[in-house]
């Protein structure tokens, strides 16, 4: 008998007895439920994540877009090859700099510069605040990742209510990478003092795109 | 991990003097909970999906050998290779193995306390790979040669001024006091280390069985960076961490954020499963995953099972006050507070731990704060038993509760000692606790004060107020 035959042999013993395992998932949930305004409870639960929001129109938007990533420090931006809404914004912004347009190819390799990662998410939800960046159809997940600052670019039509809903899409065969990014990143490890950014983005921005 | 339990009692006495910790177990498990109270006031339906939590987890504990197969087939399916080791001997080799046929020199770890139980890094080290904890308390603590102190704040004895002396000495970094300067030293040393890593390790905080996914909650992006990155991916989880479906995850990502820092969400949520697919720019050519029984189909079998449901949130630790007086270290092993106290002795043998479920005043707070129900207190009291049955209890132990509970069941014996120790206690200790008793009863006060006997004993005073006088 292999470990692993030997391992169900000890469970199969220490389960007999409870008859066969639900099939269909337990009545109960899910309830968690930001019903009425998706959008406005995604506004102010992603703002409590401590991200930041802008509201489109695009043209309207780039100026304080441009402000807070000088702000920053920020002197490079990147978006995915095939990301046409992203590359759309990170172009209309370089005359909001000195901004110069950089790939993820570069800032992985090792860039010293500040950049900012854009990015059109997949799904926001209104639960908690989160983009959705899955790695489905070879889509690439740096912006969100290595960039100092991380743009993500979200239609409200992509907005959801809740987890179920964002998941719902992968139960049956899920990509490599499904993430769920809520606010920048964080740690309290020292002195349980609130810092961010340390290891991903320290500032997560949504620009929310009107229909 | 060295097991050190049996030494609580003078391990505590050491972390009750050490002024530094003190400060900051005050300052760590009061805000934790704090915070924890707000999101869990603010969040109405926590009780019903806690209640849902609880009876996902015992079906699955059920029918663990369903849903792992489930798991292991779903997770080969999509080009995972699993691998399962019995104990930790078997985990070490297991683990060195892959990281030689990867022909891994350097990995980044995100933060797991399942390879801590199987001494992870040095099975690592000892095959020539350096291991890099990525986490920012788990790099401090490494950088510092010790043990994590708390599940998901592992360097909360660690003051900014000592951390800034740990990241001169081994990253050549200048003195600061400014925790952002020191947060962001560390990012740029381990974001190098991300970058040139050929593999990247993982705990997991489940397993969905029905795709064969690996679920990473972090609010670094530690672990986002180390499943993404690096060539390899290998996930080290205990085998209890599986739940059905993916439909299931949102009850458990509702709770586990709330409970262990209060927030409605982490930062991060990894969803990972499989090997990169063709045409991902990124992702893991190479996906392992280490299912570790080490002592958990043996609790399966037993009285003790539902121990198994712990998601490891840390609730339960902050909400104990034996806990916030002494920290994780006194607990001797990897697992701290309420659930170490009872999880160790069962992990490793009652003989080993005898004394941790001693440790606990058995309150019942870690039960109330529990997400997914666990009985701790009922746990900890059933493992005192066993731990008699084994003898490992002292003979004036035993005679102590014997003659306890033969005074307890005698209502006019206790009566009568109540009266005398009343007139006595008010004479020898003035109303103030007693510090110090004669033996055999010295072993007793010697970690705890005797409260003083009251001049009128508890009965007594309730039959006043009821109105019945004799």
């Amino acid at each position: 008998m292999n470990e692993r035959e030997s391992l169900f042999h000890r469970l199969s013993a220490a389960c007999g007895g409870h008859g066969a395992a639900a099939e269909e998932p337990l009545p109960g949930g899910p309830s968690a439920a930001p019903e009425g305004d998706r959008v406005a409870r995604f506004v102010e639960t992603f703002t409590a994540a401590g991200g930041f929001l802008l509201r489109g129109p695009v043209e309207a938007a780039l100026s304080d877009l441009g402000e807070m990533l000088r702000a920053e420090g920020v002197t490079s931006l990147f978006f995915p090859e095939d990301d046409a809404a992203a590359r759309e914004i990170a172009e209309a912004l370089v005359p909001f700099g000195p901004f110069i347009l950089t790939t993820g190819a570069e800032v992985r390799g090792g860039s010293a510069a500040v950049t900012a990662g854009f990015r059109a998410a997949e799904a926001a939800i209104a639960e908690t605040g989160t983009i959705v960046e899955t790695s489905a159809g070879g889509k690439t997940l740096l912006p969100g990742l290595i960039a100092d600052v991380h743009v993500s670019i979200v239609p409200v039509a992509s907005v959801v209510a809740r987890m179920e809903e964002a998941l719902a899409a992968f139960t049956a065969d899920p990509p490599r990478n499904i993430s769920f990014l809520s606010g920048p990143s964080k740690t309290g490890d020292i002195e349980q003092t609130l810092t961010v950014g340390a290891h991903g983005p320290k500032k997560a921005i949504a620009l929310l795109l009107p229909p | 991990m060295e097991l050190n339990a049996n030494a609580f009692g003078r391990s505590a006495r050491k972390a009750l003097l050490d002024k530094t910790l003190q400060e900051a177990l005050g300052r760590t498990t009061g805000r934790f909970l704090a915070h924890r109270d707000a999101a869990v006031a603010a969040f109405p339906e926590f009780e019903a999906t806690r209640e849902r939590a609880s009876r996902i987890k015992r079906d699955v504990l059920d029918h663990l050998d369903t849903y792992l197969a489930r798991f292991i087939e779903e997770a080969e399916k999509r080009g995972t290779i699993v691998h399962v080791a019995r104990d930790a001997g078997q985990a070490r080799e297991i683990a060195a193995r892959i990281a030689r046929d990867e022909g891994v020199t350097l990995a980044v770890k995100s933060k797991s306390m399942a390879s801590e139980e199987i001494s992870f890094n040095e099975a690592l080290q000892g095959a020539g790979v350096t291991v890099v904890e990525s986490d920012l308390g788990e790099f401090i603590i490494q950088l510092a040669g010790e043990a994590p102190s708390h599940i998901i704040a592992p360097a909360v004895h660690k003051t900014r001024e000592e951390i800034s002396r740990l990241f001169e000495r081994h990253l050549g970094e200048p003195r600061t006091d400014s925790i952002p300067e020191l947060v962001g030293m560390a990012r740029k040393h381990l974001r190098a280390k991300f970058l040139s890593a050929g593999m990247g390790v993982s705990g997991g905080n489940f397993l969905v069985a029905d795709t064969g996914s690996v679920v990473l909650v972090t609010n670094e992006g530690n672990g986002r960076m180390g499943t993404v990155l690096p060539r390899v991916h290998l996930a080290v989880v205990g085998i209890e961490k599986v739940i059905p479906r993916m439909a299931d995850l949102p009850t458990f990502l509702r709770l586990l954020p709330r409970s262990a820092s209060g927030q409605t969400i982490s930062s991060y949520v990894s969803i990972v499963t499989g090997t990169r697919r063709a045409g991902d720019p990124e992702g893991p050519e190479r996906m392992h995953i280490l299912l570790l029984d080490c002592g958990r189909s043996a609790i399966l079998e037993g009285k003790y099972r539902e121990i198994l449901k712990c998601i490891r949130c840390a609730a339960c630790l902050n909400a104990c006050p034996v806990y916030q007086s002494v920290g994780g270290h006194a607990y001797g092993w990897v697992y701290s507070g309420p659930i170490g106290a009872v999880l160790t002795p069962l992990l490793v043998g009652l003989p080993e731990a005898a004394a941790l479920p001693d440790a606990s005043t058995l309150c019942g707070a870690c039960a109330d704060v529990c997400p997914v129900k666990i009985p701790l207190p009922d746990f900890l009291l059933e493992l005192r038993s066993d731990a008699r049955e084994q003898g490992l209890k002292t003979p004036g132990e035993i005679a102590a509760m014997k003659g306890y509970a033969g005074v307890m069941k005698r209502a006019g014996l206790l009566e009568a000692i109540e009266r005398i120790a009343g007139v006595l206690g008010q004479f020898f200790t003035k109303g103030k606790g007693i510090g110090g008793l004669p033996y055999p009863f010295s072993g007793w006060t010697e970690r705890r004060d005797f409260p003083a006997p009251a001049a009128q004993p508890f009965r007594k005073q309730w039959k006043i107020r009821r109105g019945v006088t004799r």
